[in-house]
């Protein structure tokens, strides 16, 4: 009775929304961030809607990384026919569970930083990783990793932790990439500017760089874009550091055992049109996957020139991980 | 007497298995729920290697870490909530004591992530309070690190043991109150007579809630903790699951949390302390306590106000960082208001049948706990604990599997994330009305069994009495906490038809922080709304009616 009336209350509350069934629908497992009333996922399923005689329905979990359990846990029985929102992180676990397809299209007109041909990714967005400062209290950012490592210990930085946050781990692959072996010393000096290390990077940002705990946080090159086009504000810039930056590629892939490939494939093929990339850079805060000529937001000229793009090949990622992610630990908590 | 059924019908509801169905069926669905879900994540893992838990150094100060800081929280959250119990309880007339029980019920429920944001504001490297201590006290407090943890511990915490405990404390029969006031106890001898009997009872159960609480704490002890060297089993189990896909790993810590947790929930339970012997079936008017005197009434009160200005800060915090923008949200082009009342509906849709459930949950829980089998009390006793115990992420793969062919359109997802909140305030509100139902006296009992009070009747005449002002609060904590749910709302709601704290980290992640100071200052609105709103209905008609009156004045009279 009870369990019935909350039926019904629930029922009440969603009744606004009408499910149309009358035609294919396409399942699309993808980010919260994406899927959002302010998300690029909205504008992107009405153009897509207009030429396909579907429905694009998203469901959204709670990170890539959730994505990819979602899969595992429903293997071939899944109702996804394409997941959209995993990274060059997650990508090469993905890859392993053989529960994608290969997306069998046209990689020509992507604009990256990076050669891609991959036969089973699709790259949408791109983006470095970079530390956002706060000019108003520090006018004078470190210039470069190095620099911001022998900084004195009174400039406190906000990270996220690599164990359960994306540019987390994009940190330590940053480090990675420029110090190799060295990286565990580095980050026992970097150790003591370290103000706190947060479960997501909300919590980071929203919780403690907002309030002014710390003048920096790890976050992207690209953020300063969001607050210049929509807060209007100059305040919040990325620090551009000399040895480079390290790059995160999200992309989207079929699923094995969709039922409706070819209309996933048209998906995959829209993803490269302008009719999804021009939503990507201020409804994601990324770079666009194609370039978008003049239609690329004016504030994205304002932003760093990351200078040389550091990346680690996924699959090396894949298998060192652990390790680097337990050699970390050990100089951090020495 | 006329209301009184006549004892040779049966009453509705009496038969013996009314106490029973309901909770097995409770209990068993927490057991399966559990079952299921670190069954699958066994059942799809390698073999997880057990040697590691005791060989990696990195899961042995982990495990140390967890304990440590959850003792510590435990013990102060504990202190300071019988402090200001007993405070609270001699201070009736304390100016803006209904409204410190208000804010004090509403720090619980207040979505993490919100009150680390206002506690920061206050006791941060930038917080007025930091600033304070620095200019008066040349101190300088730092709140990363095991500070930050405790603080915040303590800032959810101590509320909550503090009202579970005022709740008991004024459960006191007055007959015992009436006597230690004629003997003038004081001091030690009127804790030892009086204030510690009525706490012992719930002091385990609390302790033990609360002891949970903070050794499942996540989100705080990643925010607050400093670094990774602040690690709880929580965090290993998340890493294990979502960055390792090592489910073997993840399976074998949550079942090691469970353990410790499991064991001391049954350490807690092991005496029986609820049964009480003394009449306590009647409303009589207040006692004055001998201990109201001029030096308690200047203690007291400056505890009630330190405690108040600690809990008040952050949320003060919260609304000068909110109100600008929430003004604009709700004068604005309407949208962005829209948007908000929408979520709101939706929220409370789902938040009110949790809190209804929640508070069913508990009674069935209650009625199981009164049949005399030992097996079925220790079921009783340890399965309400097991949300609390079992990783929400662990829970959540269980009710997937279990449950994912059925599930269907986006209400049925809905409903089910109002059963599982409820479940999930399963503990909150079974601590709430443990005493309150357990706490009637066996000649109360005997009498009702004798007149054949039965059933319904016994529920409606005997119980409900008792239990009206104890079961608005737990409603209001179900409701409340179900009302800043994001963890179960994430797995089966759906992000175009957000609740305020989808609502809120949506916003929160695309970089919208005005307008998530301002969501999140409205749902601080909603939830102190349904505190005051519960706790108003269960102020409101007193106990009255000449039946009423005739039950007390019976039971009065055969103890005169």
């Amino acid at each position: 009775m009870l369990f019935r009336s909350v039926l019904l209350l629930a029922g009440l509350a969603s009744s606004a929304v009408a499910v149309a069934d009358n035609h294919t629908t396409l399942t699309v497992y993808t980010q919260p961030s994406f899927a959002a009333e302010w998300g690029p996922g909205p504008a992107i399923k009405q153009a897509f809607e207009t030429q396909c005689d579907c429905t694009l329905h998203y469901v959204a979990l709670e990170s890539g990384g959730d994505i990819l359990q979602r899969l595992r846990l429903e293997g071939a029985s899944t109702n996804a026919d394409v997941v959209l929102g995993l990274d060059t992180g997650t990508m090469e676990t993905a890859r392993q569970t053989g529960l994608l397809a290969p997306h069998e299209i046209s990689l020509d007109n992507l604009d990256l930083p990076i050669d891609w041909t991959d036969p089973l990714f699709v790259p949408y967005d791109y983006g470095y990783f970079a530390f956002v400062y706060d000019t108003q209290k520090l006018p004078n950012p470190p210039t470069s990793l190095e620099a911001l490592i022998n900084a004195p210990d009174d400039l406190k930085i906000i990270i996220e932790d690599p164990r359960t946050s994306t540019p987390g781990l994009g940190l330590l692959l940053w480090m990675r990439a420029v110090y190799g072996d060295k990286a565990g010393e580095k980050w026992q000096k970097l150790s003591h500017k370290i103000l706190a290390t947060t479960k997501s990077w909300s919590d980071g940002y929203f919780s403690l760089f907002m309030n002014g705990e710390a003048p920096m946080i790890l976050s992207y090159s690209t953020s300063p874009a969001y607050h210049m086009a929509v807060d209007k504000t100059d305040r919040y810039q990325a620090a551009r550091f000399d040895e480079g930056h390290y790059l995160q590629v999200e992309v989207a892939a079929l699923v094995k055992s969709s039922e409706h490939k070819d209309l996933a494939r048209d998906f995959l093929k829209f993803i490269l049109t302008p009719g999804f990339q021009q939503h990507i850079p201020l409804k994601n805060v990324m770079y666009p996957a194609t370039d978008l000529g003049d239609d690329l937001p004016a504030v994205f000229d304002r932003l760093i020139d990351p200078g040389k793009t550091l990346f680690i090949d996924p699959a090396v990622v894949a298998q060192n991980r652990k390790a680097w992610l337990n050699q970390w630990l050990n100089a951090m908590i020495q | 007497m006329a209301a009184f059924p006549a004892t040779t019908n049966r009453a509705p509801l009496s038969r013996p298995f009314w106490h029973t169905l309901p909770g097995l069926l409770v209990a068993g669905g927490l057991i399966a729920l559990t079952l299921a879900g670190l069954g699958a994540l066994i059942w799809q893992a390698r073999q997880p290697d057990v040697s590691e838990l005791w060989n990696s150094p990195y899961l042995r100060n982990v495990i140390a870490f967890t304990l440590r800081q959850a003792v510590i929280s435990t013990a102060i959250s504990l202190a300071l909530g019988i402090l200001v119990a007993l405070a609270l309880l001699r201070q009736s007339a304390f100016p803006g004591r209904k409204a410190l029980l208000r804010v004090m019920e509403l720090s619980l429920v207040l979505p993490t992530i919100v009150a680390v944001s206002g506690l920061v504001a206050c006791y941060g490297r930038e917080g007025t309070v930091t600033q304070w201590i620095g200019h008066w006290l040349s101190y300088e407090w730092n709140l990363y690190g095991i500070n930050g943890i405790v603080l915040a511990h303590v800032f959810f915490n101590a509320p909550l043991a503090g009202r579970i405990l005022l709740q008991s404390l004024e459960s006191v029969p007055a007959p015992r109150r009436r006597v230690a006031s004629q003997l003038g106890l004081r001091g030690w001898w009127h804790w030892r007579a009086v204030d510690w009997p009525a706490i012992r009872p719930v002091l385990p159960g609390a302790g033990a809630l609360v002891f949970t609480l903070c050794f499942t704490s996540f989100a705080i002890i990643m925010t607050l903790g400093g670094g990774p060297g602040a690690t709880t089993l929580e965090v290993a189990i998340y890493q294990a699951l979502r960055f390792e896909f090592d489910f073997g790993q993840a399976a074998m810590l949550a079942v090691v949390q469970l353990i410790i947790c499991g064991l001391l929930w049954a350490f807690m339970a092991r005496g029986d302390f609820s049964a009480n012997l003394s009449p306590q079936r009647s409303f009589a008017g207040a006692i004055p306590r001998p201990d109201c005197g001029v030096i308690h009434r200047i203690t007291d009160r400056l505890l009630l106000l330190a405690f108040s200005v600690f809990l008040l800060l952050p949320l003060i915090a919260i609304l000068a960082r909110g109100l600008p923008s929430l003004s604009e949200v709700v004068f604005g082009d309407g949208n962005a208001l829209q948007q908000l009342l929408t979520a709101s509906l939706r929220s409370f849709s789902i938040a009110l049948p949790a809190g209804a459930l929640s508070v069913a949950a508990a009674l069935a829980i209650l009625g199981l706990g009164t049949v005399r089998i030992p097996a079925v009390k220790k079921l009783s006793n340890l399965t309400p604990a097991i949300p609390l115990m079992v990783p929400p992420i662990v829970l959540g793969t269980g009710l997937f599997l279990l449950l994912r062919p059925g599930l269907g359109d986006i209400s049925q997802g809905l409903a089910l994330v109002a059963l599982i909140n409820g479940l999930m305030a399963l503990p909150f509100t079974l601590q709430l009305l443990k005493e309150p139902f357990n706490g009637l006296d066996r000649a109360s009992l005997n009498l009702a069994d004798q007149l054949g009070v039965l059933g319904w009747y016994r529920w409606r005449w005997l119980h409900w009495p008792r239990m009206r002002a104890p079961l608005s609060l737990a409603m209001a904590y179900g409701t409340g906490l179900s009302l800043g749910d994001f963890g179960v709302i994430a797995l089966f709601g759906s992000p175009a038809e957000p609740t305020l704290p989808v609502l809120l980290y949506q916003q929160m992640g695309s970089y919208r922080v005005e307008l998530a100071a301002a969501t999140a200052l409205w749902l601080i609105a909603s939830l102190g709304l349904v505190f005051i709103g519960f706790n108003a209905l269960g102020r409101s008609k007193a106990p009255s009616g000449a039946q009423q009156l005739s039950l007390e004045r019976l039971a009065e009279m055969r103890h005169a």
